[in-house]
């Protein structure tokens, strides 16, 4: 988090199981949370203990930030009826958890979430998880088919300066292991060995080697411009007739989409107004909808819109809104690629 | 404290605006300002909030809504009565460049309810005449039942210049005001369009052609103002439902200058 005390920024080789061992003793004040292996997926869930992590996974279909963070559904107040009408709020969940195994797409997803609930307003859960929580983030060993992040420089190594914990880098038997935070330093407790230069040479060809087995790329050179000239493209009209279903898959699977919808919701008694806040998406038809007309009713428009929002529209946050994690093509129905789409948008007409 | 957590206001009177349109005045218990442009989040619990402009800011901490009521949340409104509670939260977003018009000519163009946030505008200015050059308003409306601040606008001519106009009159005998669409009262007013700055709101499809309109009269797209509607839940560039290209018009508008939103996708303008 921002506005941190300086700290002893250090890395130490420890060996995984020692790792583990100190991950268990975390238990007794954090909820632990890793990726756990559910058939052939792996997924973020909370672990009894570290036996049960599956730290070798590629990918997940949900982000941990938006499972832990930012949560699909969340109770903001409630409005109780009695003599007068009272608002009753509910305080953000002050459970403490470490989240293990967190790739560098997924910490830099988050790190675009801060953007939003911890801007100009504060989101109170959500700012109340982000210092009650742990990121302890695992440089990739493997690339998925569908990642693209080496292309968009959120990975597959993280080099995100503050913002998480602690990051590990797969040394075969060995974890490398850095300290981000005051926090971390304050926690990690194992003495381990000392990385010098070797090490980090070592995980710099690491990083090299991983980064030539990536099959997809975003070409972000001149992709403001690219976007903003081809708002009109057949590309865009021809992927939402022949493939598009607006079934807002992209949108869940999305680590940065932050979009949400307010919903009151009555008690059987009529004396409770429970308001709260759950996942929306650009997808559905009425997202954008007001009296008199609706700004992208058409599929193409809202299909645009997701495409846009990621790749290009950087004067929202300075960044752009994709992290490479590859999840909305990954989980697209009818194989829309939004790699492709942005590669198709630089060709001719 | 959750930013998302709104306030009473009680409902001090209600005036009946225009057909399926009224003012309504709130007070609260604190002490509220806000800046002409700007927009609360109105509503009530079980019905859900909508983005509502204020149509008055007054100084003994009151402030007013003008409401059409075409939407679940603005239908609902529309059966209280003076005395009621609603909800509110804000002020939120970015008002009038009014600091940029000073010691300049003001035009103003509203269609509908679109007059309503530009209706502080008008206050304000005419507190603090002596403070601008030309100052005209142009206003259009469905037809004369459709025109909000009827009783008021006589006032204001005593200050400003004020043009009506109506796509037709229900009434024609009786309405001694222009017929037709706003931009044909271009003509009526003398333009010196290097010291003209103008506020626009209204449809966007309207706003567009008035921008347009004005650009061929020689404005430049920086000295044009429109103010935008989108969905909204939040209000504070969260929700993401008001997005326009990158922008949240919660947060950088609803204000806009038009050369920041001219031409983008998913718009009119």
């Amino acid at each position: 988090m921002t506005g941190e005390r300086t700290f002893q920024k250090f890395r130490r080789l420890i060996s995984k199981k020692a790792f583990l061992l100190w991950l268990d003793s975390l238990k007794k004040d954090y909820k632990l949370i890793g990726p756990v292996k559910e058939g052939k997926h792996a997924v973020f869930k909370q672990a009894d203990s570290s036996e049960e992590l599956f730290l070798e996974y590629k990918t997940t279909m949900l982000s941990p930030g938006k499972l832990f963070l930012y949560k699909p559904k969340e109770e903001l107040f409630r409005f109780k009826a009695g003599n007068k009408l009272d608002i009753e709020e509910v305080s953000p969940a002050v459970e403490r958890q470490a989240i293990i195994g967190v790739h560098p797409c997924d910490v830099n997803a988050i790190l675009y979430l801060d953007r939003t609930f911890l801007g100009e307003f504060k989101d109170p859960h959500y700012e109340a998880r982000r210092k009650n929580t742990v990121i302890i983030s695992l440089n990739c060993a493997q690339v998925s088919e569908n990642c693209f992040c080496s292309s968009v420089g959120t990975g597959p190594f993280l080099h995100a300066v503050s913002g998480y914990d602690m990051l590990l880098t797969d040394f075969e038997d060995e974890y490398l292991v850095e300290i981000k935070s005051r926090k971390a330093e304050e926690l990690f407790g194992l003495k381990g060995q000392g990385a010098g230069q070797d090490a980090l040479k070592f995980k710099a060809e690491k990083e090299k080697s991983l980064k030539s087995k990536f099959k997809k790329a975003v070409n972000v050179l001149g992709l403001d411009n690219i976007f903003a000239e081809n708002a009109e493209h057949p590309v865009w009209e021809r992927t939402a007739e022949e493939k598009c279903l607006s079934c807002a898959n992209c949108v869940m699977v999305c680590p940065t989409c932050f979009c949400y919808d307010v919903k009151d919701e009555m008690s059987l008694d009529l004396k409770t107004v429970t308001r709260y806040r759950c996942f929306d998406a650009c997808q559905d038809m009425r997202f954008a909808e007001v009296h008199g007309g609706n700004f992208r009713q058409r599929r193409v428009a809202r299909l645009r819109q997701f495409v846009t929002h990621k790749l290009n529209q950087t004067n929202q946050y300075g960044v752009l809104g994709t992290v490479g994690c590859g999840r909305c093509i990954t989980w697209c129905p009818t194989g829309i690629d939004l790699t492709e789409l942005s590669e198709e948008l630089r060709s001719k007409k | 404290m959750n930013p998302l957590k709104p306030f009473k206001a009680k409902i001090e009177d209600i005036k009946l605006e225009a057909e399926g349109v009224k003012t309504y005045t709130l007070s609260t218990g604190f002490q509220f300002t806000a800046e002409p442009g700007q927009f609360n989040m109105v509503g009530y619990p079980g019905v859900g909030e909508a983005p509502i402009s204020l149509s008055g800011i007054m100084q003994n901490g009151c402030f007013k809504h003008t409401i059409k009521s075409v939407g679940r949340v603005t239908e609902f409104l529309d059966h209280f009565m003076a005395g009621d509670e609603v909800f509110f939260r804000g002020p939120y977003g970015k008002g009038w460049p009014i600091k940029k018009a000073e010691k300049k000519d003001l035009l103003i163009v509203a269609g509908g309810v679109g007059l309503a946030p530009l209706r502080p505008v008008v206050q304000l200015i005419s507190g603090r005449r002596e403070l601008f050059g030309e100052v005209s308003l142009i206003c259009g409306a469905r037809n004369e039942n459709n025109m909000p601040f009827m009783d008021e606008l006589k006032e204001w001519a005593e200050k400003i210049s004020v043009y009506l106009t109506v796509d037709e009159a229900v009434q024609r005998e009786k309405w001694q005001h222009h017929i037709g669409l706003v931009i044909d009262l271009f003509d009526r007013i003398k333009i010196r369009p290097e010291r003209t700055i103008s506020f626009i709101c209204g449809p966007e499809i309207m706003m567009r052609f008035v921008c347009r309109g004005l650009m061929m009269r020689g404005l430049s797209q920086a000295s044009l103002y429109v103010s935008l509607e989108r969905r909204m839940k939040c209000g504070m560039a969260q929700c993401g439902h008001c997005q326009h290209s990158g922008f949240f018009v919660c947060q950088d508008g609803p204000v806009f200058s038009y050369k920041e939103v001219r031409g983008l996708p998913d718009g009119m303008l």
